[in-house]
């Protein structure tokens, strides 16, 4: 009997520490829950939240640390100035990882847990395409500077992008393609959103133009080109043109075009058009490349001031120039926005649609009806490990 | 211009990076006796060890390599011990092996993305030359035809160790019955951790020449170990020379596969190899 005593005995305890256990956590949570309460009521003057969602991690983390820090500049701006109408910003920042998977429950966290009523994101096109649907929902206004995926066209009323749709990246350098007397390109397309809306939209215009173009694409996860790129280069096109979603997907195949001797006449995307380090590194190979950014304007007043507090407070240049105007114009308008219409999602939403001819870093911003910015891509070219205007 | 030279050289290139993986992978699995998922993150572990003392702290690769090897092999062994062995020393069953060591894989993953940020690293540069060669129509870094002459070197040490000496012996032994291997006299624990020990270095080897020729990144460890056991399965796991076969029919098989459709398609035409494999061929290329 006793050992079964000692069992019932020691059930006994058990169940009462865990009763104290129990009883400790929910009092937490109600006395937790009630001071947030009594905080809210007290404090008028709390910052305004503003969720962000862009990429930490991965290969396109250097995006998205670019981004994190443009938009910091732009906050403490603003923020120094006297904040928005007397509230200062605040950013909740998650990493949505370049991926619609890890945007979507960035967004759901940034909506249902810290309520924010503006979204600024996501970086990459599959990030927003993602991210669109929950934001909708919860009446968040999704706000892109750098999501450029013609997919995401009038994709809903909540989402508006000032980063122009690749429809023009694509059609920009179709036109040049074949004003060159290209026939047929061979294209590597990594399995992404955005690279995938850059080849929709070049082959468009370029299969239109009686144009071929000899396909490939690739895993993100994909390290070994070569079979591909044989292929590719068996099939004596007159151009290449490499459609990655990231700076690091780009080395990796523009190292194995080196290692097989061959030398195509090159064309990229701005994705890694944006990136000054990869283009120095290749600089012979890319000799004479040709991409299409929607550039930035050296001679804009603000956006000079831009690079040059990025480089005093960073330490270094502004990488990928070309959304870092975009990325820093977005913080204001959103300063804007709430000022105008006030902190909710709906009017900021509608409140986008009626942006015309607005100042900012990256020159004129007007928004379209289906949340586009209006502008486009200029045609550039790779010469001497450096980027300049296509003549 | 006819690609089946460089179809070739690149079949080559692949099959002697699966092979030094395997080599690893089957040495681990015949003794072990369980599927070792954390083997895969030593390709990691190695490559960054040499990215950390070459390029952070600018040491010769004369040194550097050397310790990484070390060190890779030193975390392999750890992992046996600390995990492992505790784990085998309660009759654990395969299962539970393997599920712990994807704990190790994604753990030591996690340690270095947040030591060195999970951005994708060239080891490129640290090369002082690697040029292009031409080989009966088809082009090789001179870097790729070094780990080739790695494979085929390393495949015929481990071969002559295993037949030659008696720690090589013991290890078949063990292989073949761990139980009989301890009555009459073998000391199983301590053979089984030495194993573990230069599968690290083995697996790190592969890491190093990984990133040389196309760089690393902390989640690198899960897709080349997939490959090394796909290569290990297809040539009959668990027997170290079939694993040589396995690996060069995976890397001929995903080259030439996708000579005729799209490479898109290179991932699915090796796992319906390999589970055409699993389904009809379960002991491998050669018969037991």
């Amino acid at each position: 009997m006793e050992p079964d005593a000692q069992g019932n005995g020691s059930s006994v305890a058990k169940t009462a520490i865990w009763l104290v256990i129990l009883v400790l956590i929910v009092g937490g949570l109600i006395v937790y829950g009630n001071k947030g309460k009594e905080k809210k009521e007290e404090v008028v003057k709390e910052p305004i939240k503003i969720g962000v969602i862009l990429p930490l991690t991965g290969d396109a983390a250097s995006y998205g640390e670019g981004a994190r820090n443009v938009y910091q500049i732009a906050a403490d701006e603003i923020n120094v100035a006297g904040g928005v109408s007397g509230r200062m910003l605040e950013f909740i920042i998650e990493d949505s990882k370049c991926n619609g998977k890890d945007a979507t429950s960035a967004a759901q966290k940034l909506v249902n847990v810290d309520k924010v009523q503006v979204i600024l994101g996501g970086f990459c096109s599959g990030e927003s395409i993602a991210a669109t649907p929950v934001a909708a929902e919860a009446k968040v206004t999704l706000f892109s500077p750098g999501s450029s995926s013609p997919d995401l066209t009038g994709i809903s009323p909540y989402f508006f992008r000032n980063y122009p749709s690749d429809a023009s990246q694509g059609k920009a350098l179709a036109d040049t393609a074949i004003a060159k007397g290209w026939k047929k390109v061979a294209l590597i397309q990594e399995q992404t959103d955005y690279a995938l809306g850059v080849y929709k939209a070049f082959a468009e215009a370029f299969e239109g133009a009686g144009g071929v173009i000899v396909k490939e694409e690739t895993s993100t996860a994909n390290s070994d080109f070569r079979s591909q790129l044989t292929k590719l280069k068996a099939a004596k096109a007159d151009a290449l043109f490499v459609d990655t979603q990231t700076p690091a997907m780009s080395e990796r195949i523009f190292k194995q075009i080196q290692d097989l001797k061959w030398s195509p006449a090159i064309i990229i995307n701005d994705a890694t058009a944006g990136d000054v380090k990869v283009i120095s590194t290749y600089k012979t190979l890319l000799e004479g490349a040709l991409t299409a950014e929607f550039s930035a304007d050296p001679n804009n007043a603000q956006f000079a001031k831009l690079t040059a507090d990025y480089k005093t407070k960073f330490g270094a240049e502004l990488p990928f120039q070309a959304y870092g105007q975009t990325e820093y114009d977005a913080v204001y308008m959103i300063k804007a926005a709430i000022e105008a219409v006030g902190y909710n999602g709906e009017k900021i939403a509608a409140w986008s649609r009626t942006v015309i001819d607005w100042k900012g870093a990256s020159g004129s911003v007007t928004i379209g009806t289906n949340g586009d910015r209006v502008g486009g891509h200029t045609v550039e070219v790779v010469k001497g490990g450096k980027i300049e205007k296509y003549q | 211009m006819d690609i089946v030279p460089q179809l070739i050289a690149n079949s080559i290139i692949a099959g002697s990076i699966y092979t030094i993986l395997a080599l690893g992978f089957n040495l681990i699995f015949s003794t072990a006796k369980f599927i070792d998922m954390g083997y895969g993150v030593l390709t990691a572990v190695c490559g960054y060890g040499v990215f950390f003392l070459s390029s952070k702290l600018g040491f010769s690769l004369a040194f550097s390599i050397p310790v990484a090897l070390l060190v890779s092999g030193l975390v392999s062994f750890s992992a046996y011990k600390l995990i492992y062995r505790p784990l085998r020393a309660r009759k654990a069953s395969g299962a539970i092996l393997l599920i712990a060591s994807l704990g190790v894989l994604f753990f030591l993953q996690a340690i270095l993305a947040i030591i060195f940020t999970s951005q994708f690293q060239g080891l490129s540069s640290i090369l002082t030359s690697n040029q292009t060669l031409e080989l009966w129509g088809g082009t090789m870094t001179e870097l790729q035809v070094i780990t080739t002459g790695i494979a085929l070197v390393l495949s015929l040490i481990v071969l002559i160790f295993l037949k030659g000496s008696r720690f090589g012996k013991a290890i078949i032994a063990i292989s073949d019955d761990e139980e009989v291997s301890k009555i009459i006299g073998i000391d199983t624990d301590n053979l089984i951790g030495i194993v573990f020990f230069i599968g690290g270095i083995i697996g790190g080897l592969g890491g190093i020449l990984i990133g040389l020729d196309t760089g690393i990144e902390p989640t690198m460890g899960l897709p080349w170990f997939l490959s090394a056991a796909s290569a290990a399965i297809i040539g009959g796991i668990g027997n170290v020379y079939a694993g040589i076969a396995g690996a060069f029919f995976l890397a001929f098989v995903e080259n030439f596969g996708i000579w005729k459709v799209a490479g898109e398609w290179r991932l699915t035409i090796v796992f319906v190899v390999l589970l055409v494999f699993l389904t009809w061929r379960p002991q491998g290329m050669f018969p037991r």
